[in-house]
């Protein structure tokens, strides 16, 4: 019995796109974790365990949860703050150089002044 | 050029702090007759669950359209440029509008003047100035 000719280019065709989706959706990476292991006063165990109940974590869950919070704290308190210069700007502003906004209130132009004449004041870092 | 707007200009990069970089929409934070002090727009999105940095601001579609830009940006005061008001680096300053797409309304120009002050009061020395 001769062979459905249409079957061959489904089949190769169901082959085809398998393929395409492994490559084109690979299937995530979980990063790897080590495990450490970690001393505390049973005291604060206890705090912890009841702390990580009331979130409905696991201990080792709200641990980790609390570490990651501590390195992204950390990440923003390097953050810098850049100010690009140009060659032809000035290094230095009086407060009554600063145009006031259509509107504005005196305290909110001095806060204006005042963050102008602090940024103009710093020097160049290279 | 008016404290408050937001204006195209070529907003220098980190390669090339002196020189004009890429046509952006920036933020008049501080002008003076001569200079203006503007922070960084952009349309790419803040990506997902990434906290958000102490400085930066997010405008959804509907805030966005209120400031005549067609799409969600996200304005950076923790990117500023200090650069002089001539046609190198505002490509429209000769033309009626300057390049001015919008000026905030007062209250968001306070709220950003706030924010800035903030960040400036607690970051001081994290402050790093390029290219005087």
């Amino acid at each position: 019995m001769a062979f459905p000719a249409r079957r061959k280019p489904l089949l190769a065709f169901a082959f085809t796109w398998h393929q395409n989706r492994l490559i084109t959706q690979p299937r995530k990476k979980t990063p790897q974790k080590v495990a450490i292991t970690l001393r505390l006063e049973a005291a604060n165990a206890r705090r912890l365990q009841a702390i990580a109940q009331d979130e409905n974590r696991t201990l080792t869950n709200y641990v980790e949860t609390v570490l990651l919070r501590d390195l992204l704290a950390r990440d923003e308190a390097d953050r810098v703050i850049t100010v690009f210069a140009a060659p032809e700007t000035s290094s230095r502003i009086e407060p009554d150089d600063v145009i006031r906004g259509e509107g504005e209130s005196d305290a909110a132009y001095e806060r204006r002044q005042a963050v102008a004449v602090e940024l103009w004041s710093i020097p160049d870092n290279g | 050029m008016v404290p408050g707007a937001f204006v195209r200009v070529y907003f220098p990069t980190q390669e090339q702090p002196r020189r004009p970089g890429l046509l952006h929409i920036g933020y008049v934070l501080v002008a003076t007759a001569r200079e203006a002090l503007l922070a960084y727009t952009t349309s790419q999105p803040w990506p997902a669950g990434s906290p958000l940095p102490a400085g930066v601001r997010l405008f959804d579609a509907a805030q966005a359209a209120a400031l005549n830009q067609s799409r969600p940006f996200v304005l950076r005061l923790d990117i500023l440029a200090k650069l002089p008001m001539t046609a190198p680096w505002f490509p429209d300053i000769g033309k009626p509008a300057q390049g001015v797409i919008a000026i905030a309304p007062r209250r968001l120009q306070e709220e950003l003047v706030d924010l800035a002050s903030n960040l400036v009061r607690r970051r001081r020395d994290l402050i790093e100035m390029r290219g005087l």
